[in-house]
């Protein structure tokens, strides 16, 4: 479970202070799916970065699975990271010097799981015949699949996409969206996703809406 | 291996330009280090071995003044005192089939104690050594080296005499240390006093005296038979006091060496920056899955062990390779200037070796350090931002500058502390370089502010971008820049320190070398009047039609104080008025007090090291005993780092049982023909000895050759370094070009055309190499007044006058410019020929 209690980020440019997030409360139960709309710059990104760790809040608290994550040490956060969350990202962060496959067994060697498990999730994802393959090498939507093999083969509590299909066409986004939608129920991960396409919101439990920093869950026909 | 090393070795695969680039850096670095240490070492291993191949077992020796000792001083010692435990020992240097050759005369039958090798292999030869005079035993190799076979007669040159000898015994190759051997050649004692022409002479008696209650009584009953002048001393200590007189020389070679490899860990920091840069990307999305910043950090540092390992022990192949040549350099210069070294072979020892892989392995984690830490502390959201690295790189500007200030300052205090350390010279001289250079990137923001609107205003938006991009690129512009400034700046500090010492040289020798024309005998030193000349020599030049006044010199080595100094004793011929320049002293009051044998004058480096000045009494070891002779001035001279002493030579012969004389000073009279007077004296030599007679011009050239000759170690350690700073901006660029891939796809896509990118790229380095250039003139000259005021000073005891010419500057301008444009050519045409739909799909 995810529970986000009165968040607020501040950053701080030049003399000027900007509020990426206000006073943002939500709660998330276990295997659900939530999709986060926003205009660009609504702190739709700040927030996904503060769920899983990787920024901190000005105030409020971040608690995933009991475990207040802004307590944490810089440590404790990327060990619980690695553990628990798991990421997808646009542009699909892959490591270009790893093959498919290896790609796909990093979080499973740095968790000191058995890396055989990545050969099913190839294989869930239909990319078995890349395993020995270079990501530059891969289309986007394949590049995507792997992504999502990575992010999903430690079996995460949750899983944070941030436009996960923002950089792929139409039918590679479909693919990658079903099988996205198919591995989160099959796994009962936590599912946050952040997008701006209609098709993605569609896939989620609950869609909620970032304005200015603010969260409400009133979808403003204007996002699509 | 896990997944994480994979990806990091991977990495560097994929760029094997910039992974040859990093390597070859640290090599270099590494190699000009061990060579320098590889060649001191060898130096002092050489030395060590010719004292040790005569030296033996002996525990003391009896030495004498400059003629030596009396033979019969031996015949007492075993006679009278009854010591079987002596050795007698002459030995001289000569040349045969171009090779220097270290004739030692011993005595084969008391030989045993000492250095019974010579005796027990070769019983019947050793025999022929005592009843055939003019035959030798030689080193098995020597012999090859000379392509000779027992019973070959050969030539051997001896301060101008050419004798035959033969040789008629090999000494073994399985001695414990054949190298030590190597140029050795024994032959009985009447041999070598016949054609060193030192008849009844020894050179040392060599004693093994039990180190009991008992000595002291055995002491003083040979110091109570010693000749005047004679006296005993321990062995070990009178070998190291003539090592110790090459200590100054081979610590600045050290320190040079050093200093390269200071450029060297700039680019190894350099090419670590980049290589985390670069990964900025990768670094974020492993943090992202759960990678620790341990974890990145030890990622970054392992790599970085593994390329200064790799770079290393390249180093050390390279660095050996350079050793080869740098010996021959070395020794040619021990030679030159202080006592002849017989073996040059490069002599391969694990200390040096060890201490060059671990410098190399030590100086790239270090250099590493700050890259890595770098890469660890980044946040991974802030990773995937490249401006942020740049942002924090501005920020930190400032503060390196402040830092550098700081440095500069903390130098600047050392050097006025009242201190003759030469270790704190060099102290002050690294932490002034790391001061200048730690300012540099700040100076260089300025400079490109400055620039930018005027430089745009007249050369368009190409130079805008061009310029724009160092500050920009702050990060990776400014460490290429400050590591191309101080290889520079290292060449116009020592430059100019080279220059000066060259300028104050010339002005030296011309206003103290007064005669028309010097003889003097062929010797090992090609600076040293060191062979006597035969006593018709003088008689014959004298009456040469042409020559006016002859002045007479000889030089010797004494020992002031436990220190080896040399003594030249000057005659002057009528009329001839002695002009040394003097450093202290009026010459009106000095010249008068010389020429009434008042007393002596010392060469500046000698009042150094001694810490004498006008009114002191020097105290020297001559043939009557220990005398202390008045210092009436002191002098520049420039031809003896350990200092000498010029006394008068009715005074010399006072104290020194020794009327030889190693050179003469011939005056001409107005209207002699300077070649037909050369002519007539070699004519009239003719059959007395080979002469080297020279006028005063050539002298002058041959001492600014070896002056030249001495500094071109120098020369070699200034070109590695300008090498690596090379390869560094080469580096830094290859790394900006991977960089701005994108970047210049937009540029490409907007309409500039591959020869306006490859203009923008190349007005870039050039500005770079013009800056770095400019920034390297001060602190160019900043290293020289060091080395000039502080290092030769503390090393040697010189003082010179700093002379700068425009020269230096244009070179330095010229030197980093070149090397910039060089450098940035080749990634500038793959800029420019990246295709544009490739370079804007990268990521």
């Amino acid at each position: 479970m995810i529970q986000l209690h009165n968040l607020s980020r501040t950053y701080r440019e030049g003399q000027c202070k900007r509020e990426a997030l206000r006073s943002v409360s939500l709660t998330v139960a276990r295997g659900e799916v939530v999709a986060l709309l926003g205009r660009s710059g609504s702190g739709k990104s700040t927030l996904l970065n503060l769920i899983g760790g990787i920024d901190l809040p000005s105030t409020g608290e971040v608690i995933i699975d009991s475990q207040v994550l802004n307590r944490m040490s810089e440590y404790e956060r990327t060990l619980f990271r690695r553990r628990r969350v798991g990421f997808i990202y646009q542009f699909f962060n892959l490591i270009p010097t790893l093959t498919v496959l290896e790609n796909v067994q990093l979080p499973l060697e740095l968790n000191f799981l058995d890396v055989e498990r990545a050969d099913q999730l190839l294989d869930k994802v239909g990319l078995t015949d890349y395993r020995d393959t270079y990501p530059d090498r891969l289309s986007g939507g394949e590049q995507q699949r792997v992504a999502i093999a990575r992010a999903l083969v430690h079996e995460p509590t949750v899983l944070l996409a941030d436009e996960p299909t923002g950089n792929l066409d139409a039918e590679s986004g479909r693919l990658v969206l079903g099988l996205l939608g198919d591995l989160v129920r099959v796994q009962g991960t936590t599912l946050v996703v952040v997008t701006h396409s209609r098709k993605v919101a569609e896939l989620a439990d609950r869609i909620f809406v970032l304005d200015d920093g603010r969260l409400t869950d009133r979808i403003d026909e204007v996002i699509w | 291996m896990s997944s994480l090393s994979r990806a990091s070795l991977r990495y560097l695969w994929r760029h094997p330009w910039q992974l040859v680039l990093a390597v070859l850096g640290i090599a270099l670095g590494v190699a000009v280090v061990v060579s320098v240490d590889l060649t001191n070492e060898s130096v002092r291993r050489a030395f060590d071995l010719s004292v040790q191949a005569v030296a033996g077992e002996a525990s003391h020796q009896i030495i004498g003044g400059p003629s030596g000792l009396d033979e019969t001083l031996y015949t007492q010692l075993r006679v009278e005192l009854g010591m079987r435990d002596s050795a007698p020992l002459i030995d001289i240097y000569g040349k045969a089939r171009a090779s220097t050759l270290h004739v030692v005369g011993i005595d084969p039958l008391a030989e045993i104690p000492f250095r019974g090798r010579f005796v027990k292999q070769q019983d019947a030869a050793v025999r022929t050594l005592l009843s055939t005079p003019g035959t030798v035993l030689m080193d098995a190799s020597t012999a090859r080296r000379l392509d000779l076979s027992v019973d070959d007669r050969f030539k051997i040159t001896v301060g101008g005499h050419a004798h035959e000898i033969q040789l008629v015994g090999l000494f073994g190759s399985h001695d414990s240390n054949p190298a030590a051997l190597d140029s050795l050649v024994i032959t009985d004692i009447a041999t070598v006093q016949a054609i060193s022409n030192q008849p009844g002479r020894l050179s040392r008696i060599d004693l093994k005296l039990r180190n009991d209650n008992g000595t002291a009584a055995v002491l003083k009953r040979i110091h109570s038979i010693l000749q005047p002048g004679a006296r005993v001393v321990d062995a070990e200590s009178r070998s190291h006091a003539l090592l110790q007189m090459t200590r100054a020389f081979r610590t600045n070679l050290t320190a040079m060496s050093l200093l390269a490899l200071v450029v060297g860990m700039f680019l190894i920091y350099n090419t670590v920056t980049f290589a985390v840069l670069q990964r900025r990307g990768l670094i974020a999305s492993l943090r992202l899955l759960g990678v620790t910043r341990g974890q990145v950090f030890r990622l970054i540092l392992g790599e970085t062990l593994l390329l200064g390992l790799i770079g290393s022990v390249l180093g050390l192949l390279i660095g050996f390779t350079l050793a080869q040549g740098l010996v021959h350099l070395v020794t040619r210069t021990v030679n030159d200037h202080y006592f002849v070294l017989t073996v040059g072979e490069l002599v391969i020892m694990p200390w040096p070796l060890l201490k060059g892989l671990a410098l190399g392995v030590v100086a790239t984690l270090l250099a590493a350090l700050l890259p890595a830490v770098e890469a660890a502390r980044t946040e991974p959201h802030a990773a995937l931002q490249r401006s942020g690295i740049e942002v924090r790189a501005r920020s930190l500007v400032p503060r390196l500058a402040m830092t550098g200030l700081a440095l500069t300052l903390g130098a600047l205090v050392l050097l006025v502390l009242p201190s003759r350390s030469l270790l704190l010279g060099f102290a002050v001289l690294f932490l002034m370089i790391l001061g200048l250079t730690l300012m540099s990137p700040l100076v260089v923001s300025w400079l490109t502010h400055a620039v930018l609107p005027l430089a745009g205003r007249l050369f368009g938006i190409q130079t805008r971008l061009a310029l724009g991009g160092v500050v920009a690129s702050l990060s990776r512009t400014g460490v290429a820049i400050a590591a191309l400034m101080l290889a520079v700046a290292t060449t116009v500090g020592v430059g100019v320190m080279v220059d000066s010492f060259r300028s104050t040289v010339e002005q030296w020798l011309s206003s103290t070398l007064r005669a028309d024309l010097y003889v003097s005998a062929p010797g090992l030193s090609t600076i040293r009047p060191e062979m006597a000349l035969d006593m018709a020599v003088l008689e014959r030049v004298r009456e040469v039609p042409g020559v006016a006044a002859i002045s007479t010199g000889s030089q010797i080595m004494v020992e002031s104080d436990g220190r080896l100094i040399e003594l030249f004793a000057l005659g002057l011929g009528h009329s001839i008025l002695p002009r040394y320049p003097l450093k202290a002293g009026d010459p009106g009051q000095v010249w008068p007090a010389f020429l009434a044998n008042r007393g002596v004058l010392i060469s500046e480096p000698l009042a150094w090291h001694q810490r004498l000045t006008i009114g002191d009494l020097i105290p020297i070891h001559t043939d009557t005993g220990i005398r202390a002779f008045p210092v009436l001035g002191i002098y520049y001279d420039y031809s003896s780092e350990q200092g000498e002493v010029l006394m008068q030579r009715s005074l010399y012969e006072q104290h020194f049982e020794d009327h030889a004389v190693s050179a003469l000073g011939l005056y001409l009279s107005p209207d002699a023909d300077l070649q037909r007077v050369i002519e007539l004296v070699r004519d009239a030599t003719l059959d007395t000895q080979y002469l080297m007679v020279r006028s005063n011009r050539t002298v002058r050239e041959t001492s600014l050759a070896i002056f030249d000759r001495t500094f071109a170690v120098t020369n070699v350690l200034r070109l590695l370094a300008v090498i690596v700073a090379f390869i560094g901006i080469l580096s830094a660029f290859m790394a900006l070009q991977l960089e701005r891939v994108r970047e210049l796809g937009v540029l490409r896509a907007t309409g500039f055309t591959p020869g306006q990118v490859t203009g923008m790229v190349t007005a870039q380095t050039g500005f770079m190499g013009f800056t770095a250039g400019l920034l390297a003139i001060p602190t160019g000259l900043v290293l020289a007044e060091i080395l000039i005021e502080v290092i030769n000073r503390r090393s040697f005891g010189w003082s010179m006058k700093t002379v700068v010419s425009a020269d230096v500057f244009l070179q330095a301008l010229a030197l980093a410019l070149v090397a910039a444009i060089l450098a940035g050519l080749y990634p500038g045409w793959r800029m420019a020929h990246t295709p544009t739909a490739r370079a804007l799909r990268q990521e």
